[in-house]
């Protein structure tokens, strides 16, 4: 191999091998083909090693994403969405703790105020733990967690001058401070933190699509499909133009393609398949029965803001009748999709099953509530609100709230393990698609290399 | 800090309310902006540009305010209020009606009215299903406790606190020569007539007070009954319901051994007919009547501590030569009016009522106090998110 003997192109580089020992006799055409042939082979491996490194580059992309989003479910957007429910059931059962409190008496126990105090304490970690996550991606959420952190301070003042005011002996001032406390809670409070537990759903919403969203996927494999074409044209096109049955780099760069495909498509379907059922059973029921929790503290504080509410003839009767419909266990409530979404048969399904049975017999306990009010009989009405014997409002209220916590408790479970287990299953896509993209382009480049020294 | 809650919470309530509906026919058309806060609006303003310029008649906001509520505050606003109101601002009439506190907040919360009067404030419940609701002290006002006993003499009054209050009206204690009264009133001689308790029979913000009296002095009265603009009184022989504070007045000139809870603003008819008024005993033990000071008194201590919303009860405060059963008049307001027109109209008259109107020559007729300086400050800023 000389370059005596090279025939040269214009260009001045070497003619392809088969032009300089095909056969004699040949078109004109295939002669002016196979005289570009080096250049074609240098463009083809430029094509497959960028192609390659394409792959790798958009494939570890796609999965990274993939695999981050299904981390922040468990690690991010799952327990913030947990924090601004919890924040929520603090605040709300803060106020109905200190309200009742002073219902009993003016020098409530210390256990009753202890409990107060631990509630505002949840609430204000809960709060700390929000600001610090991931709402900053929502304005409304980070609106409402900057009233929560200026007005939980003004709920506690008010609180606290109630507080005051009863231990000096004042009890029909210390009454109106702990109003104007309520509706400090009421209309502030309550609905800043319900603003930031539904924008965290939505967040958890958005993360759970992105996790298991099918886009990104299908182009990056019809990404694999386009390099997977052009490799093996190019290993026809070598087969033709050369003796060689097949380039060993090329092969290489295929089997790894194969690999990464395969591997890219099964990860991405366990892990779909895992983040599905996690969502389906888990965290789907979970939101019901959160957004059923939150109604059901809705229904004790409006039953206990009644009582409270002497001048004026405002009732909460209707909002009750409304709110009990939402949260069930008729069809269409939350408790009833909760109860449709959990595993048959699960300590969750169970514990929803449980909570809907509490439920109806505690209606008839609050309803009471109701009658008693419009009926100005203050006594039996706050004692229906304040008594904690079974069967009263009171006794329903936290058996009820009991069951859809641990319900929430266990669909949390069940949704971590789920996520997990697909988080786990995206988690080692991202290096093997980078890692079959560098062989790939490595076997491309040393594959059609090898062909190219050929003409040298 | 007040200012940002209310604003948080309007914005809540914005999502929840549908809207006031303005029953009252109002001939607003005409209005142009208010007197308070328009500036530079007269054509004939120079220099300065201030609200001080506009005070010509032209500027001033046009229509009828209607009002109703409280019939202890019904006297101050029909017989002193609305006339000099008219008289000072001939483009706006304020007509005022008698109907109790508690329909004066309903009315106010369903947009039946411009300004709902009440002796009570609202609730925690009617605040929360009208969140745009204001709370506004016009004036001072105290409760009196009457009595038709002719045989005493004028110039004493009958000592009660609120235990023996409780017993009258849970019917324990039947006439007047009871050993429960007659210890509080040594020297003193009872007759034996039978006790006839008065009630209020419609939502009254003066059976608020009155209840609130006994539920402080008396725990079992308020672990019995509480308090509220209306109550379940337990059943008393003799014991009379009457509507509205007119009616208990009368029932009770005509009634020997009536006892009956009304507004100061009724007293001087009270004494006129020969009734007696009681001296009640404050948080100190110390018997009170109701006297300029004494209410003064009693009110100077809730002051300071008087919440941005003036949602406050000041029954049975601190003060030992205070009385114990005063109060807040308050004006139940939306903060959102269905125009500008409408709200420069409500802001002009409350403006006036918690200055011009506070002058002794309006609260003097109806005994009331003019609201301190701080109180009349927070109301002020309460009239000030009145709007549209």
């Amino acid at each position: 191999m000389t370059a005596t003997l090279t025939p040269r192109t214009q260009d001045g580089r070497a003619q392809s091998g088969r032009a300089r020992n095909g056969p004699t006799g040949r078109s004109g055409r295939r002669a002016a083909a196979t005289a570009t042939t080096p250049a074609t082979l240098r463009t083809l491996m430029i094509v497959l090693v960028l192609l390659s490194l394409l792959w790798g580059a958009f494939g570890g992309w796609v999965a990274s994403q993939h695999s981050s989003a299904a981390s922040a479910l468990t690690g991010v957007d799952e327990p913030l969405s947990l924090d601004a429910r919890q924040m929520y059931a603090s605040i709300a059962d803060a106020d109905v703790t200190i309200t009742t409190a002073f219902l009993v008496s003016s020098a409530p126990q210390l256990a009753v105020l202890q409990h107060y105090q631990f509630d505002i304490a949840g609430a204000s970690a809960d709060l700390a733990k929000l600001q610090r996550g991931g709402a900053s991606e929502s304005q409304a959420a980070n609106a409402a967690l900057q009233t929560l952190v200026e007005s939980l301070p003004v709920y506690t003042g008010y609180v606290a001058d109630a507080e005051s005011e009863y231990s000096l002996g004042f009890p029909l001032t210390g009454g109106s401070f702990l109003q104007v406390a309520s509706e400090e809670a009421h209309l502030v409070l309550l609905p800043n933190a319900n603003t930031v537990f539904t924008q965290e759903n939505a967040a958890l919403a958005a993360a759970s699509s992105q996790a298991t969203g099918l886009p990104t996927v299908i182009a990056a494999l019809v990404l694999a499909l386009v390099t997977a074409i052009v490799l093996l044209r190019a290993q026809r096109w070598l087969t033709r133009r050369t003796n060689r049955v097949f380039s060993a780099g090329l092969v290489l760069a295929s089997l790894a393609l194969l690999i990464s495909v395969v591997w890219i498509a099964a990860g991405f379907l366990a892990a779909r398949s895992n983040l599905d059922n996690g969502i389906d059973h888990g965290s789907s029921p979970a939101q019901s029965l959160a957004q059923a929790s939150i109604k059901v503290q809705q229904i004790r504080g409006d039953a206990v803001l009644n009582v409270i509410s002497r001048s004026g003839g405002t009732s909460f009767s209707t909002d009750f009748l409304t709110a009990k419909a939402l949260v069930g266990p008729g069809s269409g409530s939350l408790l009833a999709a909760a109860a449709a979404a959990e595993t048959g048969g699960s300590p969750a399904a169970n514990l929803v099953a449980a909570a809907g049975q509490q439920a109806t017999s505690w209606y008839t306990a609050n309803g009471t509530v109701y009658t008693l009010g419009n009926a100005s009989d203050y006594r039996h009405e706050r004692d229906a609100v304040i008594g904690t014997q079974a069967g009263s409002s009171a006794a329903g209220y936290k058996v009820l709230e009991g069951d859809i916590e641990s319900a929430i408790g266990d669909d949390q479970t069940t949704f971590e393990n789920a996520a997990s287990a697909g988080a786990n299953a995206l988690d080692p896509l991202e290096p093997v698609v980078i890692t079959a993209s560098l062989l790939m382009a490595i076997g491309s480049a040393w594959g059609l290399s090898r062909r190219l020294a050929e003409y040298r | 800090m007040a200012g940002i809650r209310r604003r948080d919470r309007l914005a809540v309530a914005a999502g929840l309310r549908t809207g006031v509906a303005a029953l009252v026919v109002l001939a607003a058309a005409a209005a142009c902006g208010t007197a308070a806060s328009t500036s530079g609006a007269s054509g004939a303003a120079t220099s300065t540009g201030t609200s001080d310029a506009v005070t010509a008649a032209s500027q001033e906001p046009a229509g009828t305010i209607s009002e109703t509520g409280s019939s202890l505050l019904y006297p101050l606003l029909a017989d002193y209020w609305a006339p000099a109101f008219h008289a000072q601002f001939p483009s706006m009439t304020l007509k005022p009606a008698y109907t109790g506190s508690q329909t004066g907040i309903a009315d106010a919360s369903a947009g039946l009215v411009d300004i709902g009067a009440s002796d009570a404030y609202l609730s925690s419940g009617d605040l929360v299903k009208n969140p745009t609701l204001l709370n506004i002290p016009l004036a001072i006002s105290a409760q009196t406790v009457i009595y038709n006993l002719p045989s005493l003499p004028a110039d004493k009054h009958v000592q009660l606190d609120g235990e023996v209050l409780a017993g009258i009206y849970n019917g324990t204690i039947t006439t007047w020569d009871d050993k429960a009264i007659e210890k509080l009133n040594a020297g003193l001689a009872l007759p034996p007539d039978p006790i006839v308790p008065v009630v209020r029979s419609d939502g009254s913000g003066d059976t608020f007070l009155f209840t609130s009296y006994l539920s402080t002095q008396d725990t079992t009265w308020n672990n019995a009954y509480g308090y509220g603009t209306t109550v379940k009184w337990p059943p008393v022989q003799r014991e009379m319901a009457v509507k509205g504070s007119s009616k208990v007045l009368t029932t009770c000139e005509n009634t020997v051994g009536c006892i009956a809870y009304n507004g100061i603003s009724y007293l001087q008819g009270a004494t006129s007919a020969g009734l007696g008024y009681a001296a009640l005993d404050n948080f100190a033990g110390q018997p009170t009547t109701p006297t300029p000071t004494t209410i003064a008194d009693a009110v100077a201590s809730f002051v300071s501590i008087t919440p941005p919303n003036e949602t406050i009860s000041m029954i049975d405060g601190p003060s030992t030569d205070g009385y114990p059963i005063v109060n807040f008049e308050y004006a139940i307001v939306s903060a959102r009016q269905p125009d500008t027109a409408k709200a420069s109209e409500i802001k002009a008259f409350l403006t006036w009522a918690i200055t011009t109107g506070n002058g002794a020559q309006f609260l003097g007729h109806v005994e009331f106090e003019p609201l301190p300086p701080a109180v009349a400050d927070l109301a002020k800023a309460q009239i000030a998110e009145i709007g549209s």
